[in-house]
């Protein structure tokens, strides 16, 4: 899921070396920290999130075959 | 770009000729293609990204007499890539133009369908949208339509045109925007 979200993050960034996502086991499921530029936050972001929401709703994909749940944040 | 006369060196640095050129801008049928093969690229990458295995496919279509090129993936199983309503096919599609217009640094417009799913939502909608029309007559009373992206609102806005005695108006904001159909026009 790392892979997935670094991938497209990379893609739409300025500054695709300061891409750095996290992930984190925890109870609930899969805990994603994306961390970008500052420049670039809006990229990953999007107007009223548009943009992140549309890499959870990927995630989900995943999180489903692997059993599991997903949960992605920027930072 | 075209050279339309060779510039000349001259001698000696004396009776050289500065050379004329004409550059175009990047044509919109050229950009349109790179654009969908670094599509095709990046679904491929992608798509095993997210632990789905499906080929994709370049297809020249026409709609309304529009040229449109869209990629097709097609496999086994894949429900879960459409997802409720279109929204993980919308959400992929979103993401591949974005990154397409990132690395291009152009906007093109580029059509993903998973499965021919597109084609039998329109299908669906357009019966669903005369469907209604018909009971929005016999009854005069409006009926809103559950929400819709703009493709598909655009879709029974379309079937409808022509369609005596009704008319149909989007209501609401983002997600929440549906198509309502009313007797009138």
């Amino acid at each position: 899921m790392k892979e997935l979200v670094e991938y497209i993050a990379k893609a739409i960034v300025n500054k695709p070396d300061d891409v750095v996502v996290t992930e984190e086991q925890s109870e609930g499921g899969v805990l994603l920290k994306l961390q970008v530029d500052q420049e670039d936050m809006g990229r990953v972001i999007g107007k009223q999130g548009r943009v992140v929401q549309a890499m959870r709703t990927l995630l989900r994909v995943v999180a489903v075959k692997q059993g599991t749940r997903v949960e992605l944040v920027v930072e | 770009m075209v050279v339309l006369k060779e510039g000349k060196t001259g001698f000696l640095g004396f009776g050289g000729e500065e050379a004329t050129v004409r550059v175009f801008r990047r044509q919109p049928e050229e950009l349109r293609q790179e654009a969908v093969t670094l599509a095709k690229e990046i679904l491929e990458e992608l798509l095993p990204l997210m632990q789905v295995s499906a080929s994709v496919e370049v297809k020249e279509l026409s709609e309304e007499g529009r040229a449109i090129i869209s990629l097709e993936i097609n496999g086994e199983d894949l429900g879960i890539l459409i997802g409720r309503r279109g929204q993980t096919l919308y959400s992929l599609q979103y993401l591949v133009y974005l990154m397409v217009g990132h690395r291009l640094k152009a906007h093109v417009p580029i059509t993903i369908d998973v499965a021919g799913y597109r084609e039998r939502r329109e299908e669906a909608l357009k019966n669903l949208a005369w469907r209604i029309a018909e009971r929005v007559m016999d009854t005069g009373q409006p009926v809103p339509l559950e929400p819709m992206p703009p493709n598909e609102r655009r879709i029974i806005h379309l079937a409808l045109r022509d369609y005596p005695g009704v008319i149909t108006q989007s209501i609401g904001e983002g997600d929440d925007r549906k198509v309502t159909i009313h007797k009138g026009g």
